[in-house]
């Protein structure tokens, strides 16, 4: 069965992240954790890295603020306007991506493909039922496909699986057995199922199942309203086992002050999808009730030049912005040390694809570009906003790294209401940022290839998408990762995007909170529970 | 008088009618529509052509403005584009929950103002003036927001007494939001006391010094009956357009607050609103913020007219 690469082939590890892997406690992997920060200033303590595990208590209710997406929000997981925190509690997938970057069995218990990377079959897992009592069968996974690859639901993975699945050549050999006839040779299309938009819903329910949320998921629905408060209760006959807790209340709050507030006052155990500023953090772990857990490089920075716009249509002044800054410093500034550099590259360290190229920083070189490509004395304005409470500094950090290569930079702030419409892929300079758990193959095809929706540097090179086209064709396992790594030097050495750091989510949960586990967008809700 | 009113009146539906065509043209100009707004980052071309088909809002902005304003007249401000629930029963729900904050706003704060004013005039420039001036000094300069998130601190962190923010949905019972109102009610009367005690504590020293009042102290009436039947009435006629004023900038004003504590009421629907630039519901509320806005303004000149016999027979000395 070719599954995903074993461990002998994968890249060497930090020590953080095998001690955190490695069921190292919170001390453990605190102590070990300096390997990133020691050069950072040193003045504020580390926040804690990983939540508080143990033996749960049987059963509880566990409280969640969440932000409200907008009252539009729906629980079908295919649209671009799902509400996130129920999905993975809802439904299941036929694979999921592990902590380590690995595509590894959820409904589908295996999988293999023809020679060519053209017609994939996956075994689905038996005696899976739906939380209304029907058996999970392969009519539902191809129904989901189909649905995910049909224009008119737009959905955001429809992008990334149309050109590949043609929904008439979805075949259901056996009830236990998908076909997948792809349209173009793709080695790599199991990992582009763990996307969060691809949960199996039940055949025929695209009509309802927005408001219905039947899965296969360890909850089912209790209630949801849109915007609002939503309920879901443990399903006792999940495949995996009952989870920990009884049911989970979702609340929506609009303010992250309200959120932080009602998780100091007790009245919630857990913020989800937010990212505490750190003055904020460090009130809530100072807190008795509650404290910080980190999501491990749950999202990373970019300052995306527009490659369409002057002067970043120039391949030397894209470089010389890169030689320009240090890495490190913008970490120190705008993470505190929470997070790894990114060197200019995407791919999350340490998962399959990595590779651990990067340039080495050079002022000097970079004045030298700059003064080759007639732009001696750049000056150049740089966007931001209060959208994300790292923007600002990262900015102002990149600031006075590049004013040491001569580049003047005037950081522009700018409402956060309207910021991704109308600066983010409008102005040639900005400050944004990606939640990582996208797999190699879809983080480059959807960010950096020419045309894509989400490209948000307008890069176009045709060397780069025939790389990334001879990589998916490619059955050789290391042949492959040969060819993603080129790629990403491409993105490093030419790209448009500067990627300064990956950096890990502060997430403030409740003290009674045990086994919280974030990686990517994969949230263990099976083992979830409160302290005993 | 009726002549008066029904000009008042009509004056008042023309400020209404002006307030919903700024507020669309306001949104018009905004950047994004609640499409790009609501897709945020996903926003892709084909994604949002979906939505604005699902949304109908690929017809000119001038004929969606005629079909919200011919429903308006008739009571149907329509559908939000985000929710697609009628705006009319989410907007009252809102409205409701609002009016409980807004009205123990005010009977906390006209009360304690008024009482604090008539204090601090009586006893002018000695102590109970000087503790009372400071203290409204400095809830006038804290903002309504500080103030929040300081009671907040104190009564729901430290000493948890009270709920920090409200979980509820707008449509909970008034009973179940009752505990939730009590920290809003606090923050917001804070900041409007303060303006309150100064008006009426200056109005209570200029009447205080006027003659007839001097003449009511040489009858040989007592202090307490000269404040209560002759200073008073006087001195709180300046005070009611203050009060008016503050009560219309409650209903519009308390976004802040309300967001700080999640209170489902009419400022946190307008901050969503806006923010998804979601027109039907900022219409609605724009039209309903402009009438009671109008109303308070008419209310407090009815009420000076009660309180001042010269304007209250105003009509026949003009002759």
């Amino acid at each position: 069965m070719p599954r995903t690469p074993g461990a002998e082939g994968a890249p060497p590890r930090i020590p953080r992240r095998t001690a955190l892997l490695g069921g190292a406690g919170v001390l453990g992997a605190a102590v070990l954790l300096p390997g990133c920060a020691a050069s950072g200033p040193q003045a504020a303590p580390a926040l804690p890295e990983a939540a508080a595990t143990g033996a749960t208590a049987d059963g509880g209710v566990l409280r969640m603020a969440r932000p409200p997406a907008s009252q539009a929000e729906t629980l079908d997981p295919a649209s671009s306007l799902s509400a996130y925190e129920y999905l993975g509690a809802l439904y299941s997938r036929l694979v999921r991506m592990d902590a380590e970057g690995q595509t590894v069995p959820d409904l589908a218990t295996g999988w293999e493909s023809d020679d060519a990377g053209l017609v994939w079959t996956f075994r689905l897992r038996d005696g899976v039922r739906f939380h209304d009592g029907r058996g999970f069968t392969s009519a539902d996974a191809a129904y989901t496909l189909r649905r995910i690859v049909d224009p008119d639901l737009a959905s955001p993975q429809g992008t990334v699986l149309g050109p590949l699945v043609d929904p008439g050549r979805v075949h259901t050999p056996e009830p236990g057995v998908l076909v997948v006839e792809l349209t173009t040779p793709n080695f790599e299309f199991p990992a582009l199922l763990t996307n969060y938009h691809c949960y199996v819903v039940p055949d025929g329910d695209g009509d309802t199942i927005g408001a219905t949320g039947i899965g296969t998921g360890p909850f089912r629905l209790d209630s949801f309203s849109p915007g609002g408060r939503g309920r879901i209760v443990a399903h006792d006959d999940h495949w995996e086992g009952r989870p920990a807790l009884d049911a989970i209340e979702m609340f929506s709050m609009t303010d992250i002050q309200a959120r932080t507030n009602a998780l100091l006052a007790g009245q919630v155990d857990l913020i989800s999808q937010t990212n505490l500023d750190f003055a904020t953090a460090r009130v809530v772990e100072a807190s008795e009730r509650a404290t910080i857990a980190r999501s491990v490089n749950a999202q990373w920075y970019v300052l995306p030049m527009l490659t369409t716009a002057e002067p970043f249509t120039d391949a030397r002044v894209r470089r010389a912005m890169k030689l320009a800054y240090d890495p490190q410093h913008v970490i120190d500034v705008a993470l505190q040390g929470t997070g790894v550099p990114g060197n200019d590259n995407p791919v999350p360290p340490d998962t399959p694809y990595w590779t651990d190229y990067a340039l080495e920083r050079d002022p000097d070189r970079a004045r030298a570009l700059l003064a080759e490509a007639g732009h001696e004395g750049l000056s150049l304005e740089l966007y931001t906003s209060a959208y994300d409470p790292v923007f600002t500094p990262m900015a102002l950090a990149y600031r006075d790294s590049a004013a040491e290569a001569g580049i003047d930079i005037t950081v522009r702030n700018t409402s956060a209401d309207s910021y991704y419409t109308q600066i983010w892929m409008q102005k040639p300079l900005m400050a944004t940022y990606w939640y990582t758990g996208r797999p190699a193959d879809q983080l480059l095809n959807q960010v950096f290839r020419s045309g894509s929706s989400y490209n948000e540097t307008a890069w176009s090179d045709g060397a780069f998408d025939d790389l990334l086209d001879a990589a998916r064709a490619t059955a050789d396992e290391d042949r492959r990762r040969t060819l993603y790594q080129d790629a990403q030097r491409m993105v490093v050495d030419e790209g448009g995007a500067m990627t300064p750091m990956f950096a890990d989510r502060l997430v403030g949960l409740s003290r009674d909170v045990l086994n919280y586990h974030e990686s990517g967008f994969e949230f263990d809700y099976l083992n979830i529970g409160l302290r005993p | 008088m009726i002549v008066y009113i029904s000009r008042r009146l009509l004056s008042a539906v023309v400020t209404v009618l002006l307030a919903s065509v700024i507020v669309f043209a306001a949104v018009q100009l905004l950047p994004g529509d609640v499409a790009t707004q609501v897709l945020g980052q996903d926003a892709t071309p084909d994604a949002v052509a979906a939505l604005r088909e699902q949304m109908g809002l690929n017809r000119p902005a001038v004929l969606r403005f005629l079909d919200w304003i011919t429903g308006a007249v008739r009571g149907d401000f329509g559908v939000s584009l985000v929710s697609g629930e009628p705006v009319s029963a989410t907007l009252w729900l809102h409205l409701r929950n609002t009016m409980l904050i807004a009205v123990a706003t005010i009977a906390v704060a006209v009360t304690s103002s008024i009482v604090l004013g008539v204090v601090a005039g009586l006893y002018r420039d000695r102590w109970p003036d000087t503790v009372v001036s400071t203290l409204t000094l400095i809830g006038m300069s804290v903002p309504e927001f500080v103030v929040a998130t300081l009671l907040v601190l104190a009564l729901s962190i430290t000493v948890p007494v009270l709920p920090a923010v409200v979980l509820d949905e707008a449509s909970a019972p008034v009973a179940d939001l009752l505990p939730a109102v009590v920290l809003p009610t606090i923050a917001l009367s804070v900041v409007m006391t303060a303006y309150i005690v100064r008006m009426t504590r200056t109005s209570v020293i200029d009447v205080m010094e006027s003659e007839f009042v001097t003449t009511a102290r040489l009858k040989g009436l007592g202090t307490g009956r000269v404040v209560v039947r002759h200073a008073l009435p006087s001195a709180l006629l300046p005070t009611l357009n203050v009060i008016a004023m503050n009560v219309a900038w409650l209903v519009g004003g308390v976004a802040v607050v309300e967001n700080v504590f999640n209170y489902p009421g009419v400022g946190r629907m307008l901050l969503e609103a806006v923010h998804n630039r979601d027109l039907p519901v900022l219409q609605a509320i724009a039209v309903v913020s402009a009438a009671v806005y109008v109303l308070c303004n008419l209310a407090a000149d009815l009420g000076a007219m009660a309180l001042n016999p010269r304007l209250r027979t105003g009509e026949r000395s003009a002759r």
